[in-house]
C-alpha cells in the first residue's frame, strides 16, 4: 500500500495560445482546460471541466496495445479487454453494465495499437459512481472459466459478423498493417486466429492483468461537468491504494525504413467487385513531417474537395468515394509507434488496378515536385481545424478525453492539445514538398488488391 | 435493491468459481455497493428560435454548446417513399446529384467553398427525408447558409453526370447484394411492405440502367420545394446573422407542392424467409412486425419495453444470447419509424450452428415478457438509461437536429421533448408487459434468415411451420 499523497504530485499546467496568424477572419478559438497530475501510484490523471452540457465523459486507458499481445496468443488484448467488463471484486458478470445503464449512462471499450481503453458517457452527477467502479476493476478482476468460455464465443462471432462472414471482411484497417509491415509486433493478425483465441485460459488472463492493468500503465481522463477539487478527491479516495506494480520493458516495435514497394493481393470469396488500398509508412509522431502529413492528408484524402477525389471519383468514375487516413482505427493523435498513411476504394472489374495506383500517383507527384500553392495549404488548415474541433467535441466530449489520455500516455504532456494547431501552422510549402518527397515515395508504398473469386463481368452485369 | 440484485447474480454462478480464480486481494470480503452519486443537475434543451418564410420554408435554430462550429441541415421532405416501383433509387441519384453543381458554380467550386469554411456538403437519402448538410467553423454561418441555398434550389442536375453516378450506383448494388445485413433487411422490409416504396430497400440493375437525367429532373421538380423544406442550425453562431442569410437566400425558392402522404398498410401475419447464403459462418436474423409509429401515445412505453427487452447492452435478449450464450457479438433490438408507420425488429448475427437456438432464446424472452411484467428495480434501471441517453443524445449538434427532425416529421409538438423524460419515468411495469403482448405479437411475426440453408434447415424447422 502507498500513502495517500497526491496532491504533492499535483501541477496545474496554464493552457497557453501561441498560434500564427489565421488564415481567416475572427475565428473563435477553442482551448481546452487541462489539469495534469500523478498520482503517487504513477496513474496519471487529467482533468477538463467543460460545463456546456450535465455530462460527464471518462476515459482509463492502459498502455497496453494489440502491437504488443503474446505471440502466441494473436488477438489477446482484445479477448482480455472482453473480460474487462466480466467481473471485478465488487461488480459481477453484467453488473458493470448495468451500473452504467442504470444510472442514465453508456459505456464500452476499445482495443488499438497502443492502449486499451474503457470509457463511460455519464450524467454529471455519476461520476463518483463511475471512478468507482473503474478503480474496482483496476484492483483486480474475478473471472470465471465459463465467463472466459462466454466471451471467446462472443470474440469469436465478433470476428465473424465484421472480418470472415462479410466481404472485404478487415480490408483494409485488419489487412494492411500485416502486408505493409515487417516487425511482428506490428504485422500479426490483431484481431487473432480463431485458434489462437480459443486456446486462451484462465492463467494467461491473470498474468496479462498483472502485468499491464496497473495504475502506472495507466490514465485517467474526465472531460465535462463536475468540479475539479471534488474530482481529485475522488480519485485519491478510488485509485491511490492501488499498488503500482514495476512495467516490463517495451519490445522493440520500431519498424525498418522501407526501400522497396510492397504488392500484395487477397483472394475473397465473398466479394463481386474489387478494392485497392494503398499504404505509406507514417513520419515519427511529433516531428515537423509528422504535421505536415496531417494536412497532406487533407489535401489529398479528406472531404470531397481533395485531390484523390477529384482524380478517381470526378475525372476518372473508378469510384464514388476514396476514404483513409493517418492510423484507420483511430486518429493521428492516438497512437505511438510505426503507424501507416492509407488510401482505399472499392471499383469495377473493368478497371485495372495499375491504373488506379497510376491515378493515385499522378496526385502526390505534382506536391513532390513543387511547393504547393499558399492557397491550398491554407484550405488544408482550416479543414484541419474544422475536424480537430470535431475531434474535442465529439461523444459529449469522449473524443477529448481520448486525445488528453494520449497525450498523457505517450508524451506525459496532455497540454499539448492546445498546442496542436499552432504546430500545424508551422507547416510550410517547402516542408509539405519535402514530407511527400520522403515519405509518399512509390518505394515507401504498399499496395494491396482484393481480388473477388467470382466477379461481376464487365462492372455492369451481375448474375445475382 | 441494489445489494439484492447483487446477490442474485452471485448465487447464480460467480462466487462458486470466483475462489479459485482470484486476481486480487480479498475476494472474500462482502461486496461494497457503488456509491450513488450526487443529486442530478439540471438539464436544459437548447432554446429555440423559429421562424417560417412566407413561401412555407420552416426554420429552427438551436444555439448551444461550447464548440465553436455550426451545423446547418437542410431537410425536405423527399425520399425513397416518393420513388415509383419501377425507379426504386431514383432518390438517391436525385441526392448525388444535387452535388454536382448549380447554375453559377461547378461541383469543383461548391466544394472548394465548403472547405474553405471546414466542411462538406453531406447529402443524405432516406425514406421521407433528403438531408442536405454542411459542418463548418462557427464564422461561417451565414456563407455556408447561401451555399447550401444554391446547391438545394439551383442545382445544375448535369446530364454529364448521370452515367458515372449510375455506374456507382451499380457498384453500390453489388456491394450490398454480398453483404448479409443488407440481404436479410430487403427481405424483412419486402416481406412487410410489399407493395410500397419502403418495402424497397434494393435496388435493380435494370432499373438503375433505366436511369435518365430526365428522370432526376423530373424527380427533383416533384419532390423539392420551400413548402417541403425545414432548416435546422445547430451549434455556435450568430442567431441574427445566420437569420438574415436563411431569408435573403431562401426567399426567392418557389413553395414546391406539398408533401406526399402515403401510409403503408403493412402486412401483419407470421412470414418465414430463409435466403440461402452457401458458406456463411453465421446466420442473419431479422425477427420482428409491424408495430406503431411516434404519433400513437403507446409509442414511449413501446421504446420503454424495447429498452428493456432487447435495445440496450444490459437487455433481456443480449444478456440471453450474448453474455449468457456466446451466441453473437451485436444483438440489437428497435423500433423503427417513418412518417405514420413503425415496426419493431431484433437483429442478430449468430453463429451458424446456433442458429435455431438463437431463434428460441428470443422467442423465450419476448414470451417471457409478455407472462410477467418486469420486476420495478430493473424497469427503473431503463428508464434511467433512456433519461440519460436523451440528455446525451440531445448534446452533440447532429443529436439536437435529429431530435428536432424527429418532432416535426412525426408531428409531435413542441413539448415532445420537455415532457419526454417525464413520460418514460410515468410508465408501469405491467405497461410495459401489456406493449409487449400488444406490439410484438408471436403469431404475427416475420423471421428472415440469411444463412447457409443446408446446415439451417434442420435447425429451422421448428419455425417453418
Amino acid at each position: 500500500m502507498r500513502p495517500l499523497l497526491c496532491l504533492l504530485a499535483c501541477v496545474w499546467i496554464m493552457p497557453m495560445t501561441t498560434f500564427a496568424a489565421p488564415p481567416d477572419k475572427s475565428p473563435a478559438r477553442f482551448t481546452v482546460t487541462v489539469e495534469y497530475y500523478k498520482l503517487p501510484n504513477g496513474l496519471r490523471v487529467v482533468l477538463s471541466p467543460d460545463h456546456s452540457s450535465p455530462t460527464v465523459a471518462i476515459g482509463v486507458y492502459y498502455r497496453i496495445g494489440f502491437r504488443i499481445e503474446p505471440r502466441d496468443r494473436t488477438g489477446f488484448a482484445h479477448l482480455f479487454e472482453h473480460m474487462m467488463f466480466q467481473g471485478s471484486q465488487n461488480l459481477g458478470k453484467m453488473e458493470m453494465i448495468r451500473l452504467v445503464q442504470q444510472n442514465g449512462g453508456l459505456l464500452n471499450g476499445s482495443t488499438r495499437f497502443d492502449f486499451t481503453n474503457y470509457y463511460e458517457v455519464m450524467p454529471a452527477n455519476k461520476l463518483e459512481t463511475m471512478l468507482w467502479a473503474e478503480a474496482d476493476r483496476m484492483k483486480g478482476l474475478a473471472i470465471t472459466e465459463e465467463n472466459l468460455t462466454n466471451q471467446k464465443g462472443v470474440v469469436s462471432n465478433e470476428v465473424k459478423v465484421n472480418v470472415i462472414n462479410t466481404p472485404y471482411g478487415g480490408f483494409p484497417w485488419l489487412d494492411m498493417p500485416q502486408y505493409a509491415n515487417t516487425n511482428w509486433f506490428n504485422a500479426h493478425n490483431f484481431y487473432g486466429e480463431l485458434k489462437d483465441i480459443d486456446a486462451s485460459t484462465l492463467p494467461d488472463v491473470q498474468h496479462f492483468f498483472s502485468t499491464y492493468y496497473t495504475p502506472n500503465n495507466a490514465a485517467l481522463a474526465i472531460v465535462g461537468d463536475f468540479d475539479p477539487a471534488d474530482a481529485k478527491a475522488m480519485i485519491t479516495k478510488y485509485f491511490s491504494g492501488i499498488p503500482s506494480v514495476p512495467s516490463p520493458k517495451q519490445p522493440d516495435i520500431a519498424e525498418p525504413k522501407q526501400e522497396k514497394e510492397r504488392t500484395a493481393t487477397k483472394s475473397d470469396p465473398l466479394a463481386k467487385r474489387p478494392a485497392l488500398a494503398v499504404s505509406y509508412h507514417m513520419p515519427d509522431r511529433n516531428t515537423p513531417e509528422y504535421y505536415a502529413m496531417g494536412l497532406i492528408d487533407q489535401i489529398l484524402l479528406q472531404g470531397d474537395n481533395s485531390l484523390l477525389h477529384d482524380e478517381l471519383v470526378k475525372k476518372r468514375g473508378y469510384t464514388d468515394s476514396v476514404d483513409g487516413g493517418i492510423n484507420l482505427l483511430g486518429n493521428m493523435f492516438n497512437y505511438q509507434g510505426p503507424m501507416l498513411w492509407t488510401a482505399y476504394l472499392f471499383y469495377d472489374n473493368t478497371v485495372k488496378a495499375s491504373d488506379i495506383v497510376t491515378a493515385i500517383e499522378s496526385q502526390i507527384a505534382p506536391l513532390r515536385d513543387k511547393p504547393v500553392d499558399q492557397a491550398v495549404l491554407d484550405r488544408a488548415l482550416v479543414k484541419m481545424r474544422s475536424s480537430f474541433y470535431d475531434s474535442l467535441g465529439d461523444f459529449n466530449g469522449f473524443g477529448r478525453a481520448d486525445m488528453l489520455a494520449s497525450f498523457a500516455l505517450f508524451d506525459d504532456n496532455p497540454a499539448q492539445i492546445n498546442d496542436v494547431e499552432a504546430q500545424f501552422h508551422k507547416v510550410t510549402p517547402a516542408l509539405i514538398q519535402k514530407t511527400v518527397t520522403e515519405y509518399l515515395r512509390p518505394t515507401n508504398r504498399t499496395v494491396l488488391v482484393v481480388e473477388p473469386k467470382s466477379a461481376d463481368t464487365a462492372g455492369t452485369k451481375s448474375s445475382n | 435493491m441494489r445489494n439484492i440484485f447483487v446477490n442474485l447474480i452471485c448465487a447464480a454462478g460467480l462466487l462458486p468459481f470466483a475462489i479459485s480464480v482470484v486476481l486480487a486481494q480479498n475476494s472474500a470480503a462482502p461486496k461494497q455497493t457503488p456509491p450513488a452519486g450526487g443529486p442530478p443537475k439540471p438539464f436544459h434543451l437548447p432554446q429555440l428560435e423559429k421562424f417560417s418564410l412566407p413561401n412555407g420554408l420552416q426554420v429552427t435554430m438551436a444555439p448551444f454548446g461550447s464548440i465553436p462550429k455550426v451545423e446547418v441541415a437542410v431537410a425536405v421532405r423527399s425520399g425513397s417513399l416518393n420513388e415509383p416501383a419501377n425507379q426504386v433509387w431514383l432518390a438517391e441519384l436525385t441526392g448525388r446529384l444535387i452535388k454536382e453543381g448549380t447554375a453559377s458554380r461547378s461541383a469543383e467550386q461548391v466544394a472548394q467553398q465548403a472547405a474553405s469554411m471546414g466542411g462538406s456538403i453531406t447529402i443524405g437519402v432516406g425514406d421521407d427525408v433528403t438531408r442536405i448538410d454542411s459542418d463548418v467553423l462557427s464564422e461561417f454561418g451565414p456563407q455556408i447558409v447561401a451555399l447550401l441555398a444554391d446547391v438545394v434550389m439551383h442545382p445544375l442536375l448535369p446530364e454529364s453526370d448521370v452515367p458515372r453516378l449510375k455506374q456507382d450506383l451499380l457498384r453500390k448494388l453489388s456491394i450490398e447484394k454480398t453483404q448479409p445485413g443488407a440481404l436479410a433487411h430487403e427481405q424483412f422490409v419486402h416481406a412487410l411492405y410489399p407493395n410500397h416504396p419502403y418495402g424497397r430497400s434494393l435496388s435493380t440493375e435494370p432499373i438503375i440502367e433505366s436511369f435518365t437525367e430526365a428522370d432526376v429532373k423530373r424527380f427533383y421538380e416533384s419532390n423539392f420545394g420551400a413548402a417541403r423544406t425545414h432548416i435546422y442550425v445547430a451549434g455556435k453562431f450568430d442567431p441574427a446573422a445566420v437569420k438574415v442569410a436563411i431569408t435573403n437566400a431562401f426567399s426567392d425558392w418557389k413553395r414546391g407542392p406539398d408533401p406526399q402522404i402515403d401510409i403503408p398498410k403493412p402486412v401483419a401475419k407470421k412470414q418465414v424467409e430463409l435466403v440461402d447464403r452457401p458458406g456463411s459462418a453465421q446466420s442473419t436474423l431479422y425477427i420482428g412486425l409491424a408495430a406503431i409509429d411516434p404519433s400513437n401515445p403507446d409509442y414511449i412505453p413501446l421504446q420503454v419495453m424495447n429498452a428493456l427487452l432487447g435495445g440496450s447492452f444490459g437487455s433481456r435478449i443480449t444478456a440471453n444470447i450474448r453474455e449468457q450464450k456466446g451466441y453473437t457479438y451485436s444483438p440489437r433490438s428497435q423500433v423503427s419509424v417513418r412518417y405514420r408507420d413503425g415496426y419493431w425488429v431484433e437483429v442478430a448475427d449468430v453463429t451458424t450452428a446456433v442458429t435455431g437456438p438463437s431463434i428460441k432464446e428470443i422467442l423465450y424472452e419476448i414470451d417471457r415478457l409478455q407472462n410477467e411484467p418486469p420486476p420495478s428495480a430493473e424497469l427503473d434501471g431503463i428508464k434511467n438509461y433512456l433519461g440519460g441517453l436523451f440528455v446525451i443524445r440531445n448534446s452533440s449538434r447532429d443529436g439536437v437536429i435529429n431530435q428536432l427532425q424527429f418532432v416535426d416529421l412525426h408531428q409531435l409538438g413542441d413539448d415532445y421533448l420537455s415532457t419526454y423524460v417525464q413520460k418514460v419515468y410515468a410508465v408501469t411495469p405491467q405497461q410495459v408487459q401489456e406493449m409487449a403482448r400488444k406490439y410484438v405479437v408471436p403469431d404475427k411475426l416475420t423471421l428472415v434468415v440469411v444463412g447457409d440453408k443446408e446446415k439451417i434447415s434442420d435447425q429451422m424447422a421448428p419455425y417453418l411451420k
